[in-house]
Order: C-alpha cells, then structure tokens, then sequence
C-alpha cells in the first residue's frame, strides 16, 4: 500500500503559505457526528454504534503498525481477543469490575502480548522480512484461536457468557448512550495520543521506516526496535479496545481472536486509508454502516462487494477513501520540530 | 505393529494431500516470488468443479480431470489482468490476492449455502494387506502426488520451458533481453500453480467434503511448509511440506490434538525465525 516514496523533508515555506487544512475539518466533522449521534439514533442503533467506535478503536491500533510503520500484522485480533479474555476472566473469577482496574488491565495485557509476540518476531540477530512477519502474525492469531476453542478453563467454543458490567463505584455502566460517550472519550484521547505520536519525530522515523527501512538504518536508527516499541504500542490500544469490546458485548468467544478479525481490521484501515489516523476511523465506520445497512436484504452477499471494494481500492486507490478529498502533501503531514531548528514544523 | 502401520499410513496421505496442495503456492511463490493468498481459493474451486460434474450426473473423474483445466484457466485469467500489477510489492500481493481470494470464497458460499457437500470417492473400497485395510482412494492420492511431483520437477528441471521460467525468476532484464516473455511466462506459472491447486481439491473433496472455507484450512498450513522448506527453490516448499504434513498428522497420535496442533505452528514459526532461509536455501529447482 505504499505510495512512491514522498520527500521527506520540512517544508521551509511555512510562513508565506497557509493552504486550507482539509484535515483538521474532517477530524472535527467527525468528531462533531459523532458526539450528536445518540441524539437522533434509537437506543439498538446506539448500541451498534458503541460497537463500531470499539473497532474503530482497534482500527487504530492496526493503522499505527501497518499505516505508519510498514509492519503488516495479520495478527492483530490476539491482542484485541487476550486483553477481552483477560478482563473476562477478572470480571469471572476475581469479581473485579471497577473500569479504573479493567481497562488498564486490558491495556497491559494487549501490551504484553505485543511485546512478547513482536519481540520475537520483530526483534534477534536476523532482520526479519516483511512476509516472515506478516505470516508469523497471522499464525498467531490462527493458533490463539485454536488454543482458545480447546481450552475448558476458557470456555472452549462457546466462549466466556454473561460478563458483569463495567462499574465505576456503585454505577454499573451498561450499554447505551453512556457506554457510548465513555467509549467516544478514549477513542478520542487515544486519538489525540496517537495523533501527537505519529507527528512527532518518532513519527518521522516511523514514516522512514514505511518508506525505506534500508535508510532509517544507516542514519544510526535502531529499526528492529522502533518496531517493536510501535508493535506493543498498538498492542496496548488493541488491547484497551478489546477489554472495552468484550464488556459491551457481555461475552467474549474465540473469533475475537481469530483469523477472520484480523483481516476485517485490515479491510477497515485499507478501505479508509492507511495511514491517516482518521482514514481508520472513516474506513471503520463506511464499511460497519454498509454492512448494517445491507444486512437485512443482502447478507449473502456482502462479503463479496467488500472484497470488490477492497480488490479496486488496492488497485486504484492505494491512498484508501480519505485520499479522495485529502491532498498527498497533507496525508503525509508535517513533523514535529527539531529541537535546534526553530519553529518551522507544526501541526 | 498393524496399528503402527495404520498410523503410518494416515500420516503418510496426509502428507501427500499437504504436499499435493502446498506444490502450487510453492511453484508461485519460489518461481514469481508472490504468496497467493487466493490459492486456497483455488484448491475449493477445483472441489467445487468437481462437485458439480458430479451432480450433473457425470463420473467423479471426469470433474477431476476437468478441475486443474478450469482453475488453471482461471488463475491465467486472474495474473493477467490483477495479480501482474502486484509483483512490484510482495505486501500488496498478499492483499490483492486476499481480496481475490475472498471474492471467490463468498461466491462459492453464496452458491452451495452453508453446507457440507460430499462427493464419493471414484475409487472406493479398500485394500487389504493381512488384517489391514487401507482406503483405495487414498492410495490412488499418494500415488498421484508422487506423480505430480515428479512432473513437476521435469517439467522445471529438463524441458526448454522450465529453463525459460527459471530464467524469467533469475534474471528477468536478461530473460527479456535474451528474447523470453517474461509477461507469458509469469501468466503461464501462475496459471499452472494454480491448475495444480485445482487438482489438489479435485483430490482431496471426497475425503474432506466440499464447504466454503475448505481452502482456508490449508491455507496457513501451506505458507508455513513454504517458509519452513526455503523460498526459491522447487525442492523447498516440497521438503517443507512433507515435514509440516508428517508433523501435523503424527503429532496428534502422541498429544492431545488441538496441543499438536498450535504446536506444529509454533515450532514452526521458531524455526523459521531461526533459519530465515528454510530447511533448502538456494535458488533453482
């Protein structure tokens, strides 16, 4: 999905020149849609709603890897599915549901799973190939669930049914339109999180990586690691995404963990546009509110317009949905300021 | 002693049905260097011809033998109008055929609903050694995979076209100047490792039945016996998946089944990361 190499360089002409950021009013249309939503929605469309922020949260977590620094990971679904299980089973056999314990207890599961799993893959003597990592990912995924269905403590193939509500003191936070701004809130601070990071000169190093990680390692970078730290990263936000997941939904089984979530995530972010932090979300949400909308008259098939869809936007819109209306110089943005160069960069 | 022979016997044709389907992805993928996720598809689609030959009241065989045509024919349909625009980037090949790939899943599942469909056996019965039996069919399975091996690694090794696609994954610049098609060869490569798909799901159908996700079984087992024998080579995804097919069929005998399973990857995945370059490294046949 990689484009022609773009230049990347500060732009020197920052002052003279004030283009018209279509961005940041995408980012606050969206963002606007989405706080008035449960307004006009009925409550069964809040909750499908909830859902589809939930996985746009996850879509996220795959856009960072694959968007921003080239990792194909087909395998991101292990650490969305852990971190549900996990939080499942707290909320089972501990009794522990206060959110101020679960979600980071998501989120360091999610993590620790990345680091585990990207630390072998990504990390050792050998600079592994694209397709080494990308196969490892997708076996991961294959085998978790595997393990998941045969494993009686889990639940095997029904999965882990009737989880309690999340709970914040004596509040039990139940699905509905409250639900949804909770899950709205760290959608957005992850967001702003992830926005800051990718534009950072991290983020640079991470785009470098993208575009020829032959380079970012003779400039002195340790790229193996880079890597690794983006792959827990996201880990953690698949994770945090999860935990959310599996309270919502009251029950997690092992397709959360599966080869088939880990490649709608991937059709979520291509469709939208990888890397773009908002392309996640947009591709998340057309491609939820298209099934949603067919699924009453053309279930059957669905799946293959998606795979229409996907198959034309690789081949003639590598950029995803967002490059429509997005200019190539603003996808690929500005970074952070060098520390001894003044303020040239922003945004 | 004859439950040991049994025992080998069902890991025996069960590593030829992975060595059978695993040839094709091989062939792609040592001689084009693309991974076809599609090719799963492809090994379902040739069960699914011959599932319809077959209730169109013609002999099984006949839909076998039609199957790699068909699917061959597809798959030369397929290269030269997407995957050719792929081979620039390995990563978008993955996608691309993936997209393909589940275009053509869902059509079939659109068309045989959720169901299993069986297809009998051509050639059924058993043969008899002392107290053993041994399914005829699978017999007929090992032996045609010997054959198709074989054939393969003629048609690569000692015939002027072999040369030209080996050639063609060489060198491509000095192929095309030496006069060769590089564009004809990668569709006729890509055509024929699909054709040979198509044949391993003509084969394979009446000891798995026909349903949609058929192809998606083998699918990861396929890519791991290609890393696992070495990219590059014909001898490689070979090797690769007579250890991976040996491993995943013997494995549940000793442990409990799922354990096996998990466990044939996970080893796997170790091995590969250790020895990047699989069990042959070299290009070649």
């Amino acid at each position: 999905m990689t484009t022609p190499p773009p230049p990347l360089r500060l732009p020197l002409r920052v002052g003279r020149q004030r283009r018209w950021q279509v961005l940041p009013i995408i980012e606050i249309v969206v963002l606007a849609i989405a706080v008035l939503l449960p307004f006009v929605l009925k409550d069964y469309l809040t909750i499908y709603a909830t859902r589809v922020l939930i996985l746009c949260l996850f879509a996220l977590s795959f856009d960072l890897v694959w968007g921003y620094a080239g990792i194909m990971s087909f395998g991101q679904a292990v650490f969305f599915g852990t971190a549900g299980y996990g939080v499942a089973l707290i909320a089972r056999d501990l009794g522990v549901t206060s959110i101020l314990l679960v979600l980071p207890a998501g989120l360091l599961i999610g993590f620790t799973f990345a680091l585990l799993l990207g630390g072998f893959l990504l990390l050792g003597r050998h600079p592994s190939s694209v397709i080494f990592v990308s196969l490892g990912t997708l076996t991961g995924s294959y085998a978790a669930d595997r393990v998941a269905r045969g494993w009686y403590y889990l639940g095997g193939q029904n999965g882990i049914p009737s989880i309690p509500p999340m709970s914040l003191g004596s509040y039990d936070i139940t699905e509905g339109p409250v639900y949804y701004y909770l899950t709205l809130g760290i959608l957005l601070a992850v967001y702003l999180l992830c926005r800051f990071l990718v534009r950072s000169q991290f983020g640079l190093a991470l785009a470098g990586l993208r575009e020829n990680e032959q380079r970012i390692a003779f400039f002195g970078y340790q790229v193996q690691r880079l890597k690794a730290i983006i792959f827990s990263f996201a880990g953690a936000v698949a994770g945090l995404a999860g935990s959310l997941y599996a309270f919502h939904e009251g029950f997690v089984w092992p397709n959360m963990l599966g080869v088939v979530i880990s490649t709608q995530v991937v059709l979520y972010v291509l469709f939208g546009g990888s890397g773009t932090l908002i392309g996640a979300v947009i591709g998340t949400v057309a491609i939820e509110a298209v099934s949603f909308w067919l699924s009453n008259s053309y279930q059957d098939i669905w799946p293959i317009i998606l795979g229409v869809l996907l198959l034309l936007v690789i081949l003639f819109r590598p950029a995803g949905l967002v490059s429509l209306i997005l200019s190539e110089r603003e996808r690929v943005g500005n970074f952070g300021r060098l520390p001894e160069e003044g303020d040239r960069g922003s945004s | 002693m004859d439950n040991l022979f049994v025992a080998l016997f069902e890991i025996l044709s069960f590593g030829a049905i992975v060595v059978l389907v695993v040839l094709g992805l091989g062939i792609i993928a040592s001689m084009m260097g693309i991974f076809n996720f599609a090719q799963g598809e492809f090994v379902l689609l040739g069960a699914y011809v011959t599932y319809i030959v077959h209730s169109s009241g013609l002999p099984v065989w006949i839909g076998m033998a039609a199957a790699p045509f068909v699917v061959g024919a597809l798959g030369f349909v397929l290269e030269r109008s997407i995957v050719r625009r792929f081979y620039a980037a390995p990563i978008v090949a993955m996608l691309g055929t993936y997209a393909l790939g589940l275009i053509i899943r869902e059509i079939v599942r659109g068309l045989i609903g959720g169901l299993y469909l069986s297809v009998p056996e051509p050639l059924g019965g058993s043969v008899n050694i002392g107290t053993m039996h041994f399914s005829s069919w699978r017999l007929v399975i090992i032996l045609i995979t010997a054959l198709v091996m074989i054939g393969s690694y003629l048609l690569l090794a000692r015939t002027a076209f072999g040369l030209r696609i080996r050639a063609s994954l060489e060198n491509p610049a000095l192929a095309r100047a030496s006069g060769i098609s590089t564009n004809a060869i990668y569709g006729a490569t890509f055509a024929f490792g699909a054709a040979l798909a198509g044949l391993a799901g003509a084969l394979i159908v009446p000891v798995f039945s026909l349903f949609a996700d058929l192809g998606l079984r083998f699918l990861i087992q396929g890519f791991v016996a290609v890393m696992v024998g070495g990219v590059g080579s014909f001898a490689g995804p070979v090797a690769g998946a007579g250890v991976i097919g040996t491993l995943a069929a013997a494995l549940p005998w000793i442990i409990p089944p799922v354990i096996a399973d998990v466990l044939v990857f996970v080893l796997a995945i170790i091995f590969i990361k250790f020895r990047p370059q699989g069990l042959i490294s070299g290009k070649g046949v």
